[in-house]
């Protein structure tokens, strides 16, 4: 027995002393390089929101062409996690003590991203941009985790507001899943609407796999009314639509950002996503504006396969300030000095909405933009950057 | 209000009953359920949106190449992944269906990606048929209820009257006797395996045309129409399709008035009925003689 416990000792040093060796060696950067990953769902039932992972790819692939940062080229990892937070884990782990990674960026899925979170905490690496909306990632504050989403309650809020002030909708419902994501999306719409004395004409939840919505659409047919806000998954959402269309039932509807990849809720509504309006976390993909024709152009040379639509936009919004925090640290880069640049970032804006940090609240943004989607999936700006007057994580 | 409920259970019920038929049909033969049937309907439906789609054919040459690679594909898993188990036991069945399914589901990732898809279906749940003055129904509900009525009818006269369809009732009955009569069980099963599979195809482009076509679709439909053949009795073909309908109605008029009781109340109704009636409301309690 004794001998046994021996050999597995003798085998488990043997694995565990390459690795120590690595992570000790690499400590997340060196004069030529600055190591930085991502999860991500690249196959699986969550594979279309892989595309944020390779967005951020490109991003850092315009950084490279301009000379890297301060002399030093940024080396990207993407993993597959397949959106199962304990794949997650073993990716991170591999990342961390294996590749030595210095930061991550984006990361798909909030159960995903709650797996890793303690972990990337304890070892101290810096987190910019989770690709989900999760209160516990910035409440209390988690000195290495920086985040840019806005929060679905401030989403809620500011649909809301936009619904009353300039719908001038007179009878409001609204469509939730049945989870954090679709009632913090409720919690805001509710506040805001309270402050107009309105209520809600009807309040529906699904369920994340339901496949028949008949009796919620009726009932919000019944209800009357003339603006239904949701916050449901795209599954839910181009059922609902095709349910309406069966029992003729036509509101405006309003939605959360996660629907706002028109490209693809157009084509699989089979073109029923037209005049819908969403909140949104990044510039149409058309919008005229200099960095985004210089993304557009770098999305033509680098990979011309990419769709160019809004997931693979957000890859860009949510790892653009970990760049401008690496370039204001200068050549004498540590994960000190990176955290302090990270912490001083006040209104920095590229595709995305303005993003403040100061070291006691990490929480990135209030504002969306509303858009609208147009014939054959374009998109129509409605309203520009946009805060949310009630959020009360601002005033703490 | 009240007709358009009870229209939209039935409609969602008929389909949930014809997927339940899918799966009934086997189990009537070979006591096993078929825990692959969701992704047979899924993989089928794959392949009739990739010859409209990547080969720009119209539906009415993609349905039948669709159907006539259901019953292959339906075939294929009975021979190739169920008949090798050497003495399989019913669970054991159970298993490498679910085997069969995890299979299918990456293939059909692996080949067309999980993105959500439209599926362009014949019948669309926005084109209104007037049937009389003030009555109309979309052309996707008179689809369902057509196709489900017709199978319906069509199994009955197969298994009342047909050789086959006696062959594969004397083989559930008893497959040894069924091979002492001179019936050849093996190809039996693959037949059965062949016609579940075309049925629950068609099921499932009814159900993608209504949502959205993806390797993870037919799911949660499965689950509903296995229930709903559970409700019904899962060896009554008339059965499994009258607990489909009903499965609709509590889930619409329960779902109405109680929207947030609707994904389990459906269940908490054949709890009851199960305990009442083991065998589901229309099938006959067998006891197997040892």
């Amino acid at each position: 027995m004794k001998k046994i416990w021996i050999a597995f000792l003798l085998i488990g040093t043997l694995f565990m002393t390459p690795i120590l060796a690595d992570a000790a060696a690499k400590p997340g950067f060196d004069d030529k390089e600055i190591r930085i990953a991502q999860w991500g769902p690249q196959t699986g039932p969550a594979a279309p929101w892989g595309s944020v992972a390779r967005g951020s790819g490109l991003l850092f692939n315009v950084v490279n062409e301009q000379g890297g940062i301060h002399g030093r080229k940024i080396k990207y990892f993407i993993r597959d996690d397949q959106y199962n937070p304990a794949q997650t884990k073993a990716v991170v782990k591999e990342l961390v003590e294996r590749e030595g990674v210095f930061a991550f960026v984006g990361g798909v899925g909030g159960a995903c991203g709650l797996a890793v979170m303690d972990y990337l905490s304890e070892n101290k690496i810096i987190w910019v941009g989770p690709s989900a909306a999760i209160t516990q990632f910035v409440f209390p504050v988690k000195p290495y985790l920086f985040a840019v989403y806005p929060l679905y309650e401030d989403e809620g809020s500011i649909l809301a507001k936009y619904v009353v002030e300039k719908l001038q909708a007179k009878k409001i419902a609204f469509f939730y899943q049945n989870d954090a994501y679709g009632k913090d999306g409720l919690e805001g719409a509710k506040k805001r609407l309270a402050r107009y004395n309105i209520k809600f004409v009807e309040e529906l939840s699904v369920e994340p796999g339901e496949k028949d919505l008949s009796s919620q659409m009726l009932k919000f047919k019944n209800s009357g009314a003339d603006v239904v806000i949701m916050f449901v998954n795209p599954t839910a959402a181009v059922i609902a639509l095709k349910t309406c269309a069966t029992i003729g039932y036509k509101p405006q509807w309003v939605s959360s950002n996660t629907l706002s990849d028109y490209g693809l809720m157009f084509k699989i509504t089979g073109g029923l996503w037209e005049g819908v309006i969403t909140g949104a976390f990044g510039m149409t993909p058309t919008a005229d504006h200099p960095l985004m024709n210089m993304y557009r152009e770098a999305g033509k040379k680098y990979t011309p396969e990419e769709r160019w639509g809004t997931f693979y936009l957000a890859g860009i919004v949510f790892a653009d300030p970990l760049v401008e925090a690496l370039k204001r640290v200068g050549p004498k880069l540590s994960t000190e000095a990176c955290l302090k640049a990270l912490n001083s970032i006040k209104g920095h804006q590229t595709i995305g909405p303005k993003v403040t940090w100061t070291p006691e609240i990490h929480q990135g943004t209030d504002s969306i933009q509303i858009q609208k989607c147009g014939p054959g999936g374009s998109h129509i700006l409605l309203q520009d950057w946009t805060a949310n007057d009630m959020a009360i994580w601002k005033k703490k | 209000m009240f007709e358009m409920l009870l229209i939209e259970g039935l409609a969602i019920g008929a389909c949930y009953g014809l997927f339940g038929v899918a799966v009934a049909i086997i189990y009537k033969t070979s006591d096993v359920v078929n825990f692959a049937q969701g992704e047979m309907g899924m993989l089928a439906t794959f392949v009739a949106y990739h010859i409209m789609t990547a080969y720009g054919w119209p539906f009415y040459i993609a349905l039948p190449a669709t159907l006539l690679f259901a019953i292959l594909l339906g075939m294929a898993i009975e021979i190739c992944i169920l008949r090798p188990a050497k003495e399989p036991t019913v669970l054991g069945l159970l298993i490498l269906t679910l085997g069969a399914e995890m299979l299918l589901m990456g293939l059909a990732g692996w080949k067309w990606g999980a993105e959500q898809k439209d599926f362009p279906f014949l019948l669309s749940v926005s084109d209104t048929v007037q049937i009389f003055p003030g009555f109309a129904l979309n052309s996707w509900t008179i689809g369902v209820f057509v196709l489900t009525a017709v199978i319906m009818v069509l199994l009955f006269l197969f298994f009342r009257y047909s050789k086959l369809g006696i062959a594969m009732r004397a083989t559930q009955q008893n497959e040894n006797a069924a091979k002492i009569m001179g019936i050849k069980v093996e190809r039996v099963f693959s037949i059965t395996w062949g016609m579940s599979s075309l049925i629950g195809a068609l099921a499932a482009m009814f159900f993608a045309a209504r949502s959205v076509l993806d390797p993870n679709f037919m799911m949660e439909p499965f689950m509903r129409a296995f229930a709903a053949a559970v409700l019904g009795g899962l060896t009554s073909i008339p059965g499994v399709v009258i607990g489909g309908l009903i499965l609709g109605i509590i889930e619409n008029f329960f779902g109405y008035a109680w929207p947030e009781w609707k994904p389990i109340v459906a269940f908490v109704v054949i709890i009851l009925i199960i305990t009442v009636r083991p065998s589901g409301l229309f099938s006959k309690h067998y006891v197997k003689k040892v």
